[in-house]
């Protein structure tokens, strides 16, 4: 029996952050019902939590996928802490316990960003003129891979391009969002936030810092108008689901090459 | 990270599955219904197990519900539409009735009500809990949990008598401050035990700790502080303006949330009755 276990980070104050987690684990139960006989989600600060998780699980071979952008201080300490991890492998109470990577850095992220935009861009009234892809991060100090992971994505989607120009924006880093998005030289403008979840930036610090009144911004510059698209965080777009699925499985080519 | 460990477990029982059969077991025995929590069960000769909220075992007009998945939708929220980070909390709402066929199902529904309540259930009855004392668990946290470390013993014991109790926690409190130093609280009467202070007690432990350092810090000339000031202040003021609206059940930065208030009431009310009877003294 085989089970897949999604780690969110939650939150006590709101649902935000873990409805990803329990949406695309539904979506995975429909879709992947041959593939898994139990989904389950836990999380650093819901219920369950990632120290109780396993004992509920019945399938001896359990694949855990962190539903986190970047490598960092939940990847690599949080999680294997508190779920008892010994290494990408671990067999403990008669289970085979393996542990997958962050979604940023796996190859199909950057397909997931696309449908995001491609789902924004859908039945919008386009006027023509060279089109900007930015893409939003975090970007903090406590996590030093969390821009790399941007920019790992952005040179991806560069090199289809799909785009006249991609860059990249940070909340809590340069090059900051307010600077990339007025300097950018493209009439059309897309904004993707790569966040797991919806959440104070994506409703309130992003719309406020960047002046948006909603979906779609229509702004005066020296040579016309810039229209801003501002799309939902790409942790919630449903293909994720098919990401985190993707990234269990590769956890086991992994062993089989190892 | 090495790349394998070592399977050190000679025999393994699967806790989950064991858990499974012995709590559908325990509801089947049930002459009429168990209760688990706030959810009532009800099982029936075809192996169906109808769920309720405790408070509905007469109630009609129920919403129905026949997904085992479907208990997540009913644990979400509280009766006014507010995020239940712990599940234990006696706020689970009402108004519903979830049937589901099977132990499978009655697991999978149950985990959502009280995640992984069954089988904490299971291996208290079997003697076989794991209990993690607060000092164990608090050397376990990093980053901004780390303070937790340096709460008081006392600091543990009020702690727990405000997060803890079934007024605001329905779990029975299994852990102690560490093997010595017994947790001095209502340890609880329902069937969920709680194995180790879970993330809603660390936090707001971090927020009793920095209220302990505040006390060091300095009092004022009557003996109080200002985080106690301001919570009094927040009262008066919510009270005079005819509404007291209690803060988010984990928001602990905020004066009027109930978990602060209980703590307030078990260290912040006796000083205040002190300052009363000695000015009542004076006079
Ligand atoms: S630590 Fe306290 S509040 Fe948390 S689940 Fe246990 S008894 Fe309830």
């Amino acid at each position: 029996m085989k089970a897949l276990v999604i780690v969110g980070h939650g939150s006590h104050l709101s649902g935000d952050s873990s409805l990803p987690v329990f949406e695309h684990a539904r979506r995975i139960r429909e879709r992947y019902a041959e593939e898994y006989d139990e989904v389950v989600e836990c999380f650093w600060k819901e219920e369950p939590s990632m120290r109780h998780v396993l004992d509920t699980v019945e399938a001896q071979d359990v694949y855990v996928v962190p539903a986190f952008i970047s490598e960092g201080y939940f990847t690599q300490q949080v999680i294997p802490r508190e779920l008892d991890l010994a290494g990408p492998v671990t067999c403990k109470g008669g289970k085979t316990v393996r542990y997958a990577g962050p979604l940023g850095t796996f190859e199909g992220m950057a397909d997931v960003i696309m449908e995001r935009a491609e789902d924004l861009l859908r039945h919008k009234r386009i006027r023509p003129g060279r089109w900007g892809l930015v893409l939003i991060g975090h970007g903090t100090d406590l996590n030093k891979s969390s821009g790399g992971v941007i920019y790992l994505n952005a040179d991806r989607i560069k090199r289809r391009n799909v785009y006249d120009i991609v860059e990249v924006g940070f909340l809590d880093q340069d090059p900051g969002i307010g600077d990339v998005v007025g300097n950018i030289e493209a009439e059309n403008i897309v904004l993707i936030p790569v966040f797991i979840a919806e959440g104070w930036h994506t409703r309130e610090t992003i719309p406020e810092d960047l002046a948006l009144t909603g979906e779609v911004t229509v702004k005066p510059s020296p040579s016309g108008y810039k229209t801003i698209f501002y799309g939902a965080p790409v942790g919630t777009h449903p293909s994720m689901a098919d990401l985190i699925a993707s990234r269990a499985r590769e956890t086991e080519v992994v062993r089989n090459v190892s | 990270m090495s790349e394998t460990s070592p399977d050190t477990s000679v025999e393994v029982t699967n806790v989950a599955v064991a858990s499974r059969v012995a709590f559908a077991a325990w509801v089947d025995e049930a002459l009429d219904v168990r209760t688990f929590g706030q959810v009532l069960i009800r099982p029936s000769a075809s192996g169906a197990y109808c769920l309720r909220h405790r408070d509905d075992a007469e109630a009609v007009n129920l919403t129905f519900y026949d997904k085992p998945w479907d208990a997540r939708e009913i644990a979400r929220l509280t009766e006014s539409g507010q995020h239940r980070p712990l599940k234990s909390s006696p706020n689970l709402r009402r108004g519903w009735e979830l049937r589901v066929s099977g132990t499978v199902a009655l697991a999978v529904a149950m985990n959502y009500l009280y995640p992984a309540g069954i089988v904490h259930w299971y291996l208290y009855r079997e003697g076989q809990l794991r209990i993690t004392n607060y000092r164990e668990n608090a050397a376990r946290q990093s980053g901004i949990y780390k303070r937790v470390q340096h709460l008081s013993d006392e600091g543990v014991q009020n702690a727990a008598k405000a997060c803890c109790e079934d007024a605001v926690c329905l779990k029975k409190t299994l852990w102690d401050v560490d093997p010595e130093t017994t947790l001095e609280i209502d340890r609880g009467e329902g069937e969920i035990p709680c194995p180790e202070p879970c993330s809603v007690f660390v936090s707001f432990a971090r927020r009793i700790r920095l209220f302990e350092r505040e006390t060091k810090r300095g009092l004022d000339a009557a003996g109080f502080s200002l985080s106690e000031k301001e919570d009094l202040a927040a009262l008066v003021e919510a009270g005079a303006a005819g509404v007291i609206r209690l803060a988010r059940e984990a928001e602990f930065e905020e004066p009027l949330n109930e978990r602060r208030l209980r703590y307030r009431k078990l260290t912040l009310l006796p000083k205040l009755r002190t300052a009363q009877d000695a000015s009542s003294h004076e006079c």
